[in-house]
């Protein structure tokens, strides 16, 4: 492994510089283009005014919808593609295994869970803060169980929390369906759920920044607090414990932080399949696999993923598409090349 | 121990889940009145008896249109098909809401054996209240029960699928295929069609007359000068209904105008706040007890609305936009009231 020095590639510079273009682009395009049209210069002006750097006249109407409408879309657009592709890097790190995503160990399947429940009662119409909240509590509640499951005289064993992963996964996804069945009795309560399980940031406000900004932000600060120990872990638990990582700790911290993100995530955007499966896989084909630099790089082009399916579904399409199944659509394809180009370098069984 | 907490709370989530089979749903202040009374209003599309009844006799072959509306290319789909009857229908069982609310009025009661459960809710029902009241009420998917009725003929309609039809096919009990409901037109010519196949001509024809009137009525309470009036419904998730839906034949019935319609929605699609601003309705109604009112009128965007400005944005219950039979223009009093509320 490369010391702190030589952390910064000119491979990993330019991936960042790329990245950070494509960012700031399609955060332009997101703010600059709706059905309502603003001249470039006044979104401009708009976001100047707005951190202090204009005081000019300007149309109150297109101020409030550039800032009210499509910035808080575009941040939890941003903040939701971040949280997964960094939180997919940390599963796949932790399980050793390229096929885990954010949802492996059922935290995906619980937060759905928790959505929906919050939807079919009713209690969404509540509060906006009531389903992210739900969905949030439920992927805690998820881990919680895999974790107890998985553990046995104090030793959490990771083939039994991939196990419980699937059986949870198979659990909540059984029940969802079961509540959407519920659901199809009244129509319009049917099309909100299915509509939120195929990932949808419409009329996403500064309330669901709100909402996923403090998941992000701690999920990664935890992530980077233990990135050091994720790389150990990766070389072998025998390899850490004589490097002095205290595995335990550290391994659980990771899934934690991980679900938090991916709860958070899935809070406010809905089911977005992919990203965390696909983001870091492709910025480890580029960087490898030090995840001081791979979560960071992986999160801004899981970023890059959603910011541009978000904007393909709202200003291309002119049918209902959905975030989560653009993603799909565009991830199972390329992934499948993946798994063709690079078939020669895994394991046979 | 650790089994049995185990046990537990997979057992208080299963109940959780399961309890959930009625969503918890805020009520909320009452609308305007409506230019007609809403109870003499519904007994009169309650109850149709017409003089001439009959005109052809048993057994007889109805020859008829079967429309059906194809959302995916919003086009509508005619056939021509011929339903042979044996008998004066007796025992009849209606699969859907409103084809159970054109039979209440037009036919004897009695002959009426079974409804579905959505008949008997009245969020789904007009007729709720009465239907709760009869003893034979079915799940949509209870073949097995339906058959046991042993009824003579069975109103299906184009979701009541077609293993259930071939259930009934298998138990020789005949069944008779509805089409397109969702207009007014589409209602009237539903409701001739459905005196055709029962012997109650005149009734249907009487209940028709009815409707016509009522309109009518209707109508001549709308002001001239305030006709027109722009108004969007606003669903959950953000959809709104377009030219084919039942929201655009109850706006064309008091003469309201379909935002939504208007801006080349076909059956529904899905807008965000943007576009609603630019669309900028005089009125918007969203559902009762969605929280869609407080979260419309709480939105910084929206406060540029000039429906949020004037404070027309109205929550509805769910039924009046459901409906679909002699009772949308139930419907189209009920928004009457809030489409025209200075002017009545």
């Amino acid at each position: 492994m490369k010391g702190p020095s030589s952390l910064v590639g000119r491979k990993e510079t330019a991936l960042f510089g790329i990245l950070l273009f494509l960012v700031l682009l399609g955060g332009f395009l997101a703010v600059s283009y709706g059905s309502w049209l603003i001249e470039k210069q006044d979104v401009l002006q708009i976001l100047l005014a707005k951190w202090g750097l204009y005081d000019g006249p300007m149309d109150k109407v297109e101020s409030t919808i550039v800032w009210d409408g499509r910035m808080p879309r575009l941040l939890a657009a941003f903040l939701v593609g971040f949280s997964l592709a960094a939180a997919g890097a940390v599963m796949q790190g932790v399980f050793k295994n390229p096929m885990a995503s954010p949802g492996v160990i059922g935290i995906s399947s619980g937060a759905a869970l928790g959505a929906v429940i919050a939807l079919y009662l009713g209690l969404a119409a509540k509060s906006l803060f009531v389903l992210p909240l739900s969905a949030i509590l439920f992927s805690l509640v998820t881990l919680a169980m895999v974790f107890i499951i998985a553990t046995s005289r104090g030793q959490t064993s990771i083939s039994t929390l991939l196990l419980a992963g699937i059986a949870l996964n198979l659990i909540f996804g059984a029940m969802t369906s079961f509540v959407i069945t519920l659901s199809t009795r009244e129509f319009d309560v049917g099309r909100v759920i299915v509509t939120w399980l195929m990932g949808d940031l419409n009329n996403r406000s500064w309330e669901h920044v709100q909402i996923v900004l403090p998941t992000t932000v701690l999920g990664l600060t935890a992530t980077l607090f233990f990135v050091k120990d994720l790389n150990i872990l990766m070389t072998g638990e025998e390899t850490a414990t004589n490097l002095g990582v205290n595995i335990r700790l550290a391994r659980n911290m990771l899934l934690l932080a991980s679900s938090v993100t991916t709860g958070g995530a899935i809070a406010v955007s809905g089911v977005i399949g992919f990203v965390g499966l696909l983001a870091p896989h492709m910025v480890r084909g580029l960087i490898g696999p030090d995840n001081r630099k791979l979560i960071p790089l992986a999160g801004l082009l899981g970023a890059v993923f959603v910011i541009y399916a978000d904007l393909f579904v709202r200003l291309v399409v002119q049918v209902d598409l959905k975030i989560g199944i653009l993603t799909s659509l565009m991830g199972g394809p390329f992934f499948l090349y993946l798994i063709i180009r690079y078939r020669n370098r895994f394991e046979y069984l | 121990m650790m089994k049995k907490r185990w046990a537990l709370l997979v057992t208080g989530m299963i109940l959780l889940v399961a309890a959930c089979d009625k969503p918890v749903r805020e009520r909320s202040a009452g609308p305007p009145a409506p230019p007609l009374d809403m109870e003499p209003l519904k007994k009169a599309l309650s109850y149709a008896r017409g003089e001439t009844q009959e005109e052809q006799g048993w057994p007889r072959t109805i020859d008829y249109t079967y429309r059906t509306y194809d959302f995916r290319t919003d086009t509508f789909r005619e056939e021509k098909r011929a339903f042979e009857i044996e008998r004066r229908p007796v025992r009849m069982v209606p699969h859907a809401v409103g084809v159970a609310e054109i039979l209440w009025a037009i036919c004897p009661r009695e002959r009426l054996i079974a409804f579905n459960d959505l008949s008997a809710d009245p969020e789904f029902c007009v007729l709720a209240e009465e239907i709760q009241k009869r003893d034979r009420i079915f799940r949509t998917k209870q073949t097995e029960l339906i058959i046991a009725y042993e009824p003579d003929l069975v109103f299906t309609v184009f979701y009541s699928g077609e293993e259930f039809k071939e259930k009934l096919v298998q138990a020789k009990i005949p069944y008779f295929d509805l089409g397109h409901f969702g207009t007014i037109e589409s209602i009237r010519s539903q409701t001739l069609l459905l005196g055709r196949v029962i012997g109650e001509e005149g009734n249907a024809r009487a209940l028709v007359a009815s409707m016509d009137e009522k309109i009518k009525e209707l109508k001549a309470k709308i002001p001239e000068d305030r006709s027109g009036v722009r108004a969007l419904y606003y669903d959950e998730g953000g959809y709104v209904p377009g030219r084919s839906s039942n929201f655009n034949s109850i706006c064309e019935i008091v003469g309201a105008r379909n935002v939504g319609a208007e801006q080349g929605i076909k059956s529904w699609s899905q807008i965000d706040y943007e576009t609603l601003l630019k669309w900028d309705p005089e009125i918007i109604l969203v559902p009762k007890g969605s929280g869609l009112k407080e979260q419309v009128e709480a939105n910084p965007m929206l406060a540029h609305a000039a429906a949020v400005k004037a404070g027309k944005v109205f929550s509805v219950p769910g039924i009046y936009l459901r409906v679909t039979s002699q009772y949308m223009i139930l419907s189209a009093n009920y928004l009457a009231a809030i489409f025209y509320e200075e002017g009545i």
